[in-house]
């Protein structure tokens, strides 16, 4: 038994030791977060990811940290999706994407600090009818432009950057982009001399100013750097553009490490207060990534949502935020132009189905909003069953509301429209893994709560890029989908969007076809947008929202609410939910 | 003689082999969806994918097709992958760089633990140990590799916080030149010890993740081997002349219950290999498994075509290695099929 | 020269023969348990077998699907030891424990579905090549051998992808796997019995292809068949499970792996119920037929490997 089987023994003995080498070392080692002195942020190139840094760097768990931050000289902030564009000219509203171009590009007016009112950015001030840079008539407006102001290419902005940048937008036209925003309010545009800008309407708009003009579609690009790089070809994207923003804002871009973050660091030549740090953007973590690497203190901000915000509530050294609604309402959508050799195998829907309103207040009516609102919300949202958000001028309260399920009601309204026994089978397409997927999964019970065996939801939960592509599609390869709105600061861009029958969606998803009285709903809406008297705007506007409870082309499942999570040290934070998501200029925000 | 033919059989062989795979791959290719789907940027205008229609010859019928696309895969005309936003090629390197730093050191750990493991056992068949051994071998088999990464995670990550997550930390990553795109040689490239350890720190629990599986599939075989190796007639002798020297037996028969566990070094490799798929997930490790995993959620055919063609020509070859090797270290193996 | 007897074996060897198998039979068995760990694997098998089979009795079959979560919305992320909630709920709600029991029936459901595929289509491609020989053989081999040549997970991730993420996807990428095996162990147990002497014996007498083939070939081969379809009842799981995890499969089914996918994002927050114990259970599924298999292969055929 003396040198039997010591060979073995031997090798199992060195791998324990290993082991317990490796143990000694963990617990004795320092906190491997102590990075060296007055790191800066990365030089990496721009460009084609060669250097592959990481995921997210959740270093320790345990919360060790003083009064010191982590990763001084920069703002980490931990984001969910990818963006797939950083083009204001081809960014999909509500996309990551538009959260970069909120950083690094400008516009002429922008949404300001507190409240949906413009304040003067690009332009060096706002027009007023006051100041004559109105007319009269409300269809002419004039921008004076602010001299002195460079792009990160070092090349200097006047107006005719800017005439560039929205013909350069209504010219590509991208489906995925926002040109319409543009192109159905601007009739003519010109430059009256290098730091004066002149835009002509079609008719009078009173959204131009505060959903228009700001919006991220109307960014100010560099010409210089779009001509040097492909320049603008009508229906084409720009695959420069796409991935090296170039703008005036007061964050430079430095790189974009797909699938891993976005760098960016503070422009020198900014015309405004420059930013305090630099900046980067982690990409793709996932909620549990989020909230740890929060606790840890690797981030300094994180995307947060209603389903996990309790799990970062009261961790130490971190602060909640949980007041006030986001304006995005989460919808279902209804499309009556599907080709039915689109939809999934599995999907039976009967002739008209979705163009009866009756069969759509059904759908409203069966709703478990109480689970949704409540549960999965945990309480952050509240009802709203129509295009005009909580928060928003010209939102009713005694408007009428579907705000709790009514399994009866639809029932009568489904055998009214003669579709209960025959019923139907939906797939109902959305993002995986968010707040999109569990509305859905409401959706779903709240039809299996029907008991009728006939009717039954699928709930098909793809990938985000998947989801975007059907999202993009005109007609869309599913019956139903489940989004959130993008966020305006004008009632009328949200019925434009999502209610008028020759709208944005109005034409995707054929609301002609639905609306019992779609001239009366285009009528209505088209009244709002051009009443310039708020007082009379309103009323035209609760009337609308009468019209549309009455006969809905969305479901609403509820309105978001507000939730921010950042540490304790961030000095300066200020959210506006009109900004897109997540609400942040990184450039007021320091640390310390 | 017969070891060179058979390896000159085996090599003539490979190319078969390899164009077999290459022809499911373009199976799959055209069952899921449209043919140049893999080719296609957004933003193309028509006359680009008319083109591209042209010179894969999408009208002429199947194998000229699969002519033309094997004529591209071999020119290096790997597609474009939509989660890389980049031509295959560009992205493949430093991806592959770090999946092989994750599996070569799963693979040590596995065997050095594994030979170790599997020589203990064997020696003690059918006793405690030996029980204890195989329960651990099959259960490292049989272990799915997600819930025993996450069961991992939550211990050393979450509740004891020793370990971190993904490949770096970004600052100190940032600090060195990549050469070779493999963090821990280009950290002591660049002497940068911070870095050195930074890299070992990232790689420690996603290799023992890994390694466990192919941990046990060796001890396994070893185990095995050598219980066989001891019932040989010259262990008997041995024995019965009453060698006095067992541990020269042990020798003996341990060297060669090594030879077939050689092969079973090789079979590990395509398990570390699937199972980085798996790994790279949870572990947040940014090489080609979790490349492939992102490609399969989100339809990018380029990419998952390039892994199945790059991980069966890489798992072919390796086999045929293996096998070389173990003709030449048994010269007793038939050398029929 | 033996004088054989023209026309059926005389009963009485007939009998014997039957016997020999008998008590083959109960010999199996007292070795089989003589193992500790085989009899482990055997316990965990019928335990979840159990599970599976009496699935409805144990939890409230959902209506209207069954194979569907059921969602309690007031009840979300509670854990284990809440009221009406066992072993915990999930993030929407979905209760662990039916997880568990109903995804025990869908792992027998895909388990017996994938293995009864691949032991008949292996079996007959297998027997084919085994019997034509020559050309026919080479083919059949060379193309085994391509199969072969892709890592399973692969193989099965790249044609679960391409055909799309459903349940019944997952069933047939997995199908298209794990066939190979089966035809090369079928087509080496031709090989090997076609050159016993018995074979010649019964083609002597006259016996047809088809008999001898399955009165003589079939049984004895059938025992490698046996051992592989107990590995792969295990294995299949485990890899069908892997593909769910990664997210091939549909959202909010009773599946563990979906479920261990759908839980990890508590596990920060240190909700780790919903997705250990589905976890676990692949576990134990994949490691009783392992333990069993392997037990059974070592009292069968402690000399031929088997791959896993």
């Amino acid at each position: 038994m003396n040198r039997t089987s010591q060979s073995s023994s031997w090798g199992l003995f060195l791998s324990v030791l290993v082991v317990l080498a490796l143990v000694a070392a963990a617990c004795s080692s320092d906190d491997p977060a102590d990075t060296t002195v007055g790191t800066s942020a990365p030089t990496t190139t721009a460009g084609s990811g060669s250097t592959d840094t990481t995921a997210p760097p959740a270093t320790t768990a345990a919360p060790d940290t003083g009064t010191e931050v982590n990763n001084p000289g920069v703002f980490v902030h931990g984001a969910d999706d990818e963006p797939s564009t950083l083009d204001p000219a081809q960014v999909e509203p509500g996309e990551g994407g538009e959260t970069v171009i909120l950083q690094v590009y400008e516009r002429l007016l922008e949404i300001g600090e507190s409240g949906p009112e413009p304040v003067a950015s690009l332009a060096t001030e706002v027009p007023t009818v006051a100041s004559g840079l109105i007319s009269a008539d409300g269809t002419v407006f004039t921008f004076p432009l602010r001299e002195g102001v460079t792009f990160h290419d070092g090349t200097p902005f006047t107006a005719d950057d800017v005439l560039f940048s929205w013909e350069r937008a209504m010219t590509m036209d991208l489906p995925d982009g926002a040109a319409g925003v543009l192109s159905d309010t601007v009739d003519s545009m010109r430059v009256v001399d290098d730091f004066t800008f002149e835009v002509t309407l079609q008719e009078p708009n009173a959204a131009f100013l505060n959903a228009v003009v700001p919006a991220m579609v109307s960014s100010i690009v560099s010409q210089d750097a779009v001509e040097a790089n492909g320049g603008v070809v009508a229906g084409e994207f720009n695959e420069f553009m796409s991935g090296n923003p170039v703008g005036t804002g007061a964050y430079k871009f430095v790189a974009w490490n797909r699938g891993e973050d976005l760098q960016f660091e503070v422009y020198d030549g900014y015309w405004g207060t420059p930013a305090n740090l630099d900046l980067r953007i982690e990409i793709g973590a996932s909620p549990d990534i989020r909230v740890l690497g929060l606790r840890a203190g690797d981030y300094d901000t994180i995307e947060a949502d209603p389903s996990f915000i309790g799990d970062v509530q009261g961790a130490e050294g971190v602060t909640v935020d949980g007041e006030g609604l986001t304006v995005e309402p989460i919808h279902i959508g209804f499309n009556l132009k599907f080709d039915p050799a689109d939809l999934p195998d599995n999907d039976r829907i009967p002739d008209g189905f979705l163009n009866d309103p009756r069969v759509r207040q059904a759908f409203n009516y069966v709703f478990d909003y109480n689970a949704f609102v409540n549960a999965a919300l945990g309480g952050f949202g509240d009802f709203n069953p129509h295009y005009i958000p909580q928060g928003i001028f010209g939102y009713d309260p005694a408007a009428p509301v579907y705000d709790q399920q009514d399994l009866a009601k639809a029932e009568e309204l489904f055998r009214a429209a003669g579709y209960w026994d025959e019923g139907f089978s939906i797939s109902v397409v959305t993002e995986e893994a968010n707040l999109f997927e569990v509305a859905a999964l409401v959706f779903k019970d709240s039809i299996d709560d029907l008991n009728n065996p006939n009717m039954e939801i699928t709930v098909a939960a793809v990938a985000e890029a998947v989801f975007d592509d059907a999202h993009a599609s005109d007609p869309v390869p599913y019956a139903m989908w489940v989004k959130n709105a993008d966020p305006f600061a004008d009632p009328n861009a949200y019925l434009d969007s999502y209610a008028l029958p020759d709208g944005e969606w109005g034409e995707i998803h054929d609301f002609r076809a639905g609306y019992a009285d779609a001239d009366r709903v285009q009528t209505l809406i088209d009244s709002a947008r051009v009443e310039l008297d708020p007082a009379a705007r309103a009323v035209i506007l609760s009337e609308i929202q009468q019209v549309l409870f009455d006969d809905p082309m969305w479901l609403i499942a509820a309105q978001e609410g507000v939730v921010s999570a950042r540490r304790d040290w961030v000095q300066g934070y200020i959210s506006n939910p009109l900004w897109p998501r997540p609400s942040i200029r990184f450039a007021l925000l320091d640390k310390g | 003689m017969q070891i060179r033919d058979y390896i000159l059989r085996r090599l003539m062989v490979l190319p078969v082999l390899i164009i077999g795979v290459s022809i499911i791959v373009f199976a799959l290719t055209r069952v899921g969806g449209s043919p140049i789907g893999v080719y296609l940027q957004t933003g193309m205008t028509q006359e680009e994918v008319t083109e591209l229609e042209e010179r894969f010859h999408l009208d002429d019928p199947l194998p000229v097709q699969y002519a033309y696309w094997a004529g591209g895969v071999l020119t290096g005309e790997l597609g474009w992958s939509g989660v890389a936003a980049a031509p295959v090629t560009d992205v493949f390197l430093p991806k592959l760089a770090a999946t092989m730093e994750l599996a070569v050191s799963a693979a040590l750990v596995a065997v050095v633990l594994g030979i170790a493991l599997g020589t203990f056992a064997g020696a003690r068949r059918n006793r405690l140990p030996d029980h204890i051994t195989r329960v651990f071998s099959i259960s490292g088999a049989a272990m799915p590799l997600f819930w025993f990464a996450i069961l991992l995670l939550i211990v050393f990550w979450v509740y004891l916080g020793w370990f971190p997550i993904g490949r770096s930390d970004p600052n100190i990553f940032a600090r060195i030149d990549h050469p070779t795109n493999l963090y821990t040689i280009d950290s002591l490239l660049a002497g940068d010890f911070g870095a050195f350890k930074d890299a070992i720190w990232h790689l420690i629990l996603p290799a023992a993740t890994l390694g466990y599986g192919a941990t046990a599939i060796i001890a396994r075989m070893m185990r095995s081997s050598l219980v066989e190796e001891l019932q040989e007639d010259y262990v008997d002798a041995a024995r019965a002349k009453g060698l006095p020297e067992r541990l020269v037996l042990r020798r003996h028969a341990r060297r060669n219950a090594l030879i077939p566990t050689v092969t079973v070094i090789g079979l590990s490799f395509g398990f570390l290999l699937q199972g980085s798929v798996v790994a790279e997930i949870i572990f947040r490790w940014p090489g080609l498994g979790r490349w492939m995993a992102d490609s399969v959620l989100r339809g990018d055919q380029a990419t998952i075509m390039a892994y199945v063609l790059f991980t069966s020509v890489l798992f072919l070859v390796v086999n045929l290695g293996v096998d070389v090797i173990y003709a030449y270290l048994d010269r007793r193996v038939v050398l029929g099929e | 020269m033996v004088d054989v007897p023209a026309g059926p074996l005389p009963t009485r060897v007939a009998d014997s023969a039957l016997r020999v198998r008998a008590r083959r039979g109960g010999e199996l068995l007292l070795a089989l348990l003589k193992n500790p760990t085989t009899v482990a694997g055997l316990v965990f098998i019928v335990l979840l077998l159990g599970m599976a089979v009496f699935a409805p009795l144990i939890t409230e079959p959902n209506t209207p699907d069954a194979y569907q979560m059921p969602r309690d919305w007031g009840a979300l992320a509670v854990p284990p030891g809440s009221p009406g909630h066992p072993l915990g709920t999930t993030n929407v709600g979905g209760d662990v424990l039916y997880g568990l029991v109903w995804g025990a029936r869908t792992s027998l459901r895909l388990s017996v579905i994938v293995v009864s595929l691949t032991v008949f289509i292996g079996v007959t491609v297998g027997s084919i090549a085994g019997f034509k020989g020559g050309k026919v053989d080479e083919i059949l081999m060379r193309i085994v051998d391509v199969f072969l040549s892709i890592p399973e997970l692969i193989f099965a991730l790249a044609i679960a992808a391409v055909l799309g993420p459903s349940f019944r996807n997952i069933i047939l990428a997995l199908a298209v796997v794990f066939w190979v095996k089966y035809a090369r162990i079928m087509r080496a147990q031709i090989i090997h019995v076609k050159e016993n002497e018995y074979v010649d014996a019964a083609r002597v007498i006259g016996d047809s292809s088809w008999r001898i083939y399955f009165k003589d070939i079939l049984p004895n081969s059938i025992t490698p068949v046996v051992v592989q379809a107990t590995l792969d009842m295990g294995n299949i799981v485990l890899v069908g499970a892997t593909l769910s995890f990664i997210g091939l499969s549909e959202a909010g089914i009773a599946e563990w792996g979906v479920l261990v996918s759908e839980g990890q994002s508590g596990i920060s927050a240190g909700r780790w119920w919903a997705s250990t114990f589905p976890g676990m259970m692949v576990f134990l599924w994949a490691l009783g037929f392992n333990l069993f298999g392997d037990g059974l292969r070592d009292v069968l055929d402690p000399k031929t490997e088997t791959s896993r």
